[in-house]
């Protein structure tokens, strides 16, 4: 039994062809995970599948639905979770779980629910001030409600932390039952590879579809398969890097936080935080999400003032003199934050001249950037429009603009297929090399290696600080992820 | 049934939790009360007007005093031309009296005997207000003056009556057509960025892939605006008659049902802004353009509907304020007229449906519009 | 040190533009909902009440009668006349709103002429509508006195009002409120575009990215400032060569002090939407907030009611409305001709608030920031 059956579909957004001639089966009982790069078209198959979108040619059978026409009947038997997981932020985790409850006609009674995603104790707070990973587990469980027969997720796993993500994924197991059908699209691969099937796509085509282990038998080695399934990516050098100038700087910390807290009334965010970054150091903030990573973040360039300590960027006290410290800083924020009506090469000006580059020289480094980006081809499109990879690599062609010393990164990533992460960090640790210091945060943990030293965050302290090894041993675990995870157990014991 | 109670239930929970609209709902009305009561005054304007008196007479003297006493008007004494207008061009006066040399000689000859009267014409409605007051001082200053006995007793009086508000009080209507003003404002403004939100937040693509119809989604959109401007429009009633006694004449239930329709129609231009433009920026430009400034200019509040062009008569048929200004005074005033309640009841009833059925035309139940394609259609067919 | 805050300065400049402007649907509604409103309202707002309706109960079956009758029926004003023969009747048409006045003569109305003694014309206006009701009763007053100053043989003293309407010499009411108008709809559209322009960057993220880049308070305070205060000015220009070319308006004041005045009253009015846009977190708030300033700002500035008449507390609180003199400096510099000894009182409160709305908006930018 196939719970969708889609044959020959097609879909347009105006000349952009989403959706090309597609057709595949989805097994009933089964968990599908469907991968692609950015702007391949996974969001709009999720989406033509329940009769968000239409069809512009093409056959879809869902549940012996059609969800063009059948919508209605349809959606008493799915369950889907859009990617900005549809909560709404202004009611508590009980007033959420009360709405879809009553939208999907169960009655409400959420221990079992509640217990599962350990949000027992947080029914009251409003949804919009939970952590990350807390907002996704509610998402899933409103999703989950009325046990569907047929769920679709998309991409619920960006910007979590390793231990949700786990969490994430133990509470759909548990929770479907064996009829139910699963639709996961995903960016990270060693999810993708537990799942009972994958789904390749590429520019609106399946390019693979099968059992992951077929195709390899451990994470690492299936992420290389897919990556080659997607065109490949090969190292070359980064000319993002060899483009950088350096800068003489005689110093040994070119960033410095110095007892940084922030406190919240009797909470504290953030608690004597205190490290120093060296030149030309690839330094990587982990934690769980809530940990108090992003208020650091912002203490650090000064888009929050600490309670106390303070920062210095390139020597200079970034609560004394914050325009002339933050003159020295490329940032990159976790959001996408820029200005979504301007085009690629509208913002690349902009910024290139809010950083005072001057008139004559701003052309060419407007161009030369949109050529190492590879944004040619978008130059003059409006930045709103572009798919999620390209967004994230115009915000990082902005903070890389004024050819800055010292690059702060959060969350650079989160959301970016597998090929242009991989990009991004072979330009990262390039422009490391040639003395830019480099402070990043992250959930992917196999990113984590790429640190020269992390710092690990958990409930506004530092519970450890090394080398990417001095961890593993620590925590005596092989890879970063068993590290993380123990070693916040072990600060929590 | 249950899905549209729950969607009411979020929206009301909404509501609360952003104070902002609470504020506006109950500040708002206040605050344009307040100032119609006590800040804006339309009935006796006092004006400051200049005097010259070019006729040495001591009888005119008197006439200078009988300008000076007056409660309509404050009079500033200048002795030439050249700084009256100095004064006017400034704003300090709005106008001046200018007594010829010869006016005590002709009274007294039984003659008409000229006044000047100087107004702003740049400010046309003090200007008016100068010209009368000028005039009736003037005349009667004449009817104590010892010129009294050369004057002629006119052959036809007339005797003015204001039914409903004997008083001329303005406060009576202006009042209540502060109300309109206020409801229709509170009506758009609250709506008009709602549905905007929600697809700004990606919640509106959740709600669509549960259960929810089209329907619901517009009735859970109404109902709790629609309870929030009851409260309010309540808020309003009561601060009108309870805290300042503006004599209330008709049946309150009437007024609460009418403006219940008128509610809904305000309501329904919001949300047809609202699901037109999914950007706040100009769904507020235009809630402004089309809510506000007519309600205020074209409602017949300030001017007369009767005195526009006929195209521009034509035009205000589409505005609800219009009637509902039109009800609501004559609702305070007179104790209610069927004709006029029925009249604007029911062209209230038939722009609130019409809204409506435009509202739930423009709400999408999927991301897209369904194509019209044949091939969409047959299926449908197919499948009914 | 001067050419890096230019080029920063320029460049935010730059984008704002871009902003507003590039997008064909925004710069449509920006320009075109207020030209339209102008349009519209400047044919709909007038005060010469025409088309009176009128109820008429006529007792007096008398030559004077019917002649006084047929003076109205003549007048421009009056529209439709209803002759009833009853009270009830008479009553029905003002309840109803058919007529806005009524006139009812007695039956001894010639009598009362012939013997001397004077007759009387009631003259029953609906107070619904006091406005247009007593202006309507007004035309009546002055066709019944000129009547009966005909009819009358004997002549004796009277005074004689000659009027001199300056700057507007047949009082046209257009004049007066096309210039208030054009002030309102400028306002509007300024307020919207500044208020609206912090708060949509704080709920966007956008503003956080400001922030860390070198720019300071100052810097995006001038780029936040300016192009709000080009496009109004535009606009306001666009409305004005609208009310001279289209409603023959004649322009009397110097377009020099006309150009300066507009600027700082709107560097005033761009001061206050930045400041409440730099107090609220969402658009929603501005939006809402721009709401409760702009409904007493307006109603306080004299345009409906002079500013000398209200309570003496209004007066004071009316010096921090810049509307109020927004208002005062179009309409005298437009229609009277205003000088700059004239103007210049009139800017000093308008800089004042400016100054002190835009340093408290820069300074708010980043106190926010928690």
């Amino acid at each position: 039994m196939d719970t969708v059956k889609i044959k020959n579909l097609t879909k347009k957004f105006g000349s952009t062809i989403a959706l090309n001639d597609l057709s595949l089966n989805i097994e009933e009982g089964k968990i599908t995970g469907l991968i692609g790069a950015d702007g391949s078209g996974k969001t709009t198959l999720l989406r033509t599948v329940i009769g968000l979108l239409f069809p512009d040619s093409g056959e879809i059978s869902v549940l012996g639905f059609n969800p063009s026409t059948q919508k209605e009947k349809l959606n008493s038997y799915i369950g889907y979770m859009p990617q900005k997981f549809g909560l709404y932020e202004d009611l508590t985790v009980i007033e959420n779980l009360n709405l879809y409850a009553d939208l999907k006609n169960v009655p409400h009674d959420f221990e079992k629910m509640l217990e599962f995603t350990s949000l027992s104790p947080f029914q009251d707070r409003l949804a919009g001030a939970l952590s990350g990973g807390m907002k996704q587990k509610l998402g899933l469980a409103c999703t989950l409600l009325g046990n569907p027969k047929f769920l679709l997720l998309d991409e619920p796993s960006v910007g979590v932390d390793p231990i949700s993500r786990r969490d994430l994924m133990q509470m759909v197991r548990g929770m479907i039952s064996p009829e139910t059908t699963v639709l996961w699209s995903t960016a990270y691969l060693d999810e993708a590879h537990s799942f009972d099937t994958a789904v390749v796509i590429d520019k609106g085509k399946i390019i693979y579809e099968g059992k992951p282990h077929d195709l390899a038998k451990t994470p690492q080695e299936f992420e290389n398969k897919v990556i080659d399934l997607m065109g490949g990516y090969s190292k070359t050098f980064s000319e993002i890097a060899e483009n950088y100038v350096p800068h003489n700087i005689e110093m040994e910390c070119t960033v410095i936080a110095d007892k940084l807290e922030k406190k919240y009334g009797n909470f504290y965010a953030v608690k004597d935080n205190s490290f120093c970054i060296k030149k030309g150091e690839i330094f990587g903030l982990l934690g769980p999400n809530g940990a108090g990573k992003s208020t650091s973040f912002k203490m650090m360039c000064g888009l929050a003032k600490p309670t106390n300590g303070t920062a210095s960027i390139m020597g200079i006290d970034i609560r004394k003199d914050p325009e002339k410290a933050r003159s020295n800083l490329g940032y990159m924020a976790q959001k996408f934050s820029l200005y979504g009506s301007l085009t690629v090469r509208q913002n690349l000006e902009f910024f290139a001249a809010a950083y005072g580059i001057n008139y004559t020289q701003r052309n060419d480094k407007v161009e030369e950037i949109i050529r190492v980006f590879g944004l040619d081809e978008y130059s003059e499109q409006k930045s709103e429009k572009l798919p999620l990879g390209l967004k994230q690599r115009l915000s990082m062609a902005c903070a890389l603009i004024h050819n800055p010393p010292v690059l702060f990164l959060d969350e650079p990533t989160s959301g970016v297929d597998v090929i242009t992460r991989r990009d991004f960090w072979n330009h990262i640790t390039s422009l490391s090399k040639k003395g830019v210091t480099i402070l990043v945060t992250t959930h992917f943990m196999d990113e984590a290696e790429y640190c020269d030293r992390i710092s690990l965050f958990y409930q506004g302290k530092t519970i450890a600080i090394g080398t990417p090894k001095q961890l593993k041993e620590q925590a005596k675990a092989d890879d970063m992820e068993t590290a993380f995870i123990n070693l916040i157990k072990e600060s929590e014991n | 049934m249950k899905i549209l109670l729950a969607l009411i239930k979020k929206e009301i929970k909404q509501i609360l939790r952003d104070p902002s609209s609470i504020i506006i709902a109950f500040v708002l009305p206040f605050i344009s009360i307040m100032i119609y009561m006590y800040g804006i005054n339309l009935d006796s304007v006092k004006v400051t007007i200049g005097i010259k008196n070019d006729d040495n007479n001591p009888e005119t003297a008197t006439l200078v005093k009988s300008f000076g006493h007056s409660k309509y008007v404050n009079s500033i004494n200048y002795d030439n031309e050249k700084d009256i207008e100095t004064a006017i061009v400034r704003s300090k006066i709005k106008g001046a009296v200018i007594i010829p040399n010869d006016f005590s000689t002709k009274l007294s000859k039984g003659e008409n005997a000229d006044l000047m009267v100087i107004t702003d014409g740049s400010e046309v409605n003090t200007a008016n207000y100068v010209q009368s007051y000028a005039m009736s001082i003037a005349n009667q200053w004449l009817s104590t003056s010892k010129f009294a006995k050369n004057t002629v007793k006119p052959l036809i009086s007339v005797e003015s009556r204001t039914w409903y508000n004997p008083d001329l009080n303005s406060h009576y209507f202006i009042v209540p057509g502060s109300v309109a003003v206020t409801m229709t404002l509170i009506g758009i403004l609250l709506t008009s960025l709602v549905v905007a939100r929600e697809w700004e937040r990606g919640t509106m693509e959740a709600l669509l892939s549960t259960r929810v119809r089209k329907i619901h989604i517009v009735l859970g959109k109404y109902i709790p605006y629609f309870l929030l401007g009851m409260l309010s429009m309540l808020f309003n009633v009561f601060l009108c008659t309870g805290v300042f006694q503006i004599p209330f004449r008709g049946s309150y239930l009437l007024l609460f049902l009418i403006s219940g329709i008128f509610l809904l129609t305000c309501l329904g231009i919001g949300l047809t802004i609202s699901s037109k433009l999914k950007n706040q920026f100009l769904a507020s430009m235009v809630a402004m353009s089309l809510g506000f400034m007519p309600a205020l200019m074209l409602s017949g509040l300030m001017f007369p509907i009767n005195s526009m062009p006929k195209f521009f008569q034509y035009l205000t048929m589409f505005l609800p304020p219009r009637y509902y200004i039109s009800f609501v005074e004559s609702e305070f005033m007179t104790g209610g007229v069927y004709e006029i309640r029925i009249e604007n009841a029911f062209y209230l009833t038939f722009l609130g449906l019409l809204l409506f059925f435009v509202v739930y035309k423009n709400t999408f139940s999927s991301l897209e519009k369904k194509p019209k394609s044949s091939f969409v259609n047959k299926q449908e067919r197919g499948a009914l | 040190m001067i050419r890096d805050f230019l080029r920063r300065v320029i460049a935010l400049m730059k984008k704002e533009f871009i902003t507003i402007w590039k997008d064909p649907k925004t710069k449509g509604i920006i320009i075109g909902m207020p030209i339209m409103q102008l349009l519209v309202f400047s044919n709909a707002a007038t005060m010469e009440v025409q088309n009176i309706d009128t109820v008429v109960l006529n007792r007096s079956q008398s030559v004077e009668a019917r002649e006084l009758l047929s003076r109205f029926e003549n007048s421009t004003r009056f529209r439709t006349f209803y002759y009833v023969d009853n009270e009830e009747d008479f009553r029905k048409k003002i309840d109803t709103q058919k007529v806005q006045i009524g006139l009812h003569i007695n039956n001894d109305f010639a009598r009362n002429i012939k013997n001397g003694n004077g007759a009387s014309l009631q003259v029953i206006s609906d107070g619904r509508q006091t406005n247009s009701a007593a202006i309507a009763s007004g035309y009546a007053l002055q066709i019944a006195v000129k009547y009966g100053g005909e009819i009358n043989d004997k002549k004796g003293a009277g005074i004689n009002i000659s009027v001199r309407n300056w700057f507007n010499p047949n009082l046209e009411y257009k004049w007066y409120i096309l210039t208030v108008i054009v002030a309102m709809l400028s306002l509007v559209t300024t307020l919207i575009l500044t208020s609206l322009s912090i708060a949509r960057e704080r709920e966007l993220g956008t503003f956080d990215q400001l922030i860390v880049s070198p720019l300071s308070s100052l810097e995006i305070l001038f780029g936040k400032a300016i192009p709000p205060l080009c496009i109004s000015m535009v606009l306001t220009l666009i409305m004005t060569g609208i009310i001279i070319v289209f409603f023959h308006i004649p322009f009397a004041g110097s377009i020099i002090l006309f150009l300066s005045s507009i600027f700082i009253s709107l560097l005033a009015i761009v001061g206050v939407g930045l400041y409440i846009s730099a107090i609220c977190n969402t658009q929603q708030q501005a939006i809402l907030s721009v709401m409760t300033f702009m409904m007493p700002a307006v109603l306080l500035s004299g345009f409906i009611s002079p500013i000398e008449d209200m309570p003496v507390f209004l007066q004071y609180l009316t010096w921090l409305n810049p509307v109020r003199f927004f208002m005062v400096l179009t309409r005298g510099i437009f229609l009277k001709g205003m000088i700059f000894e004239d103007v210049f009182s009139n800017w000093i409160p308008l800089l004042i608030i400016a100054f002190i709305t835009l340093t408290l908006a820069s300074r708010t930018f980043k106190r926010k920031l928690g």
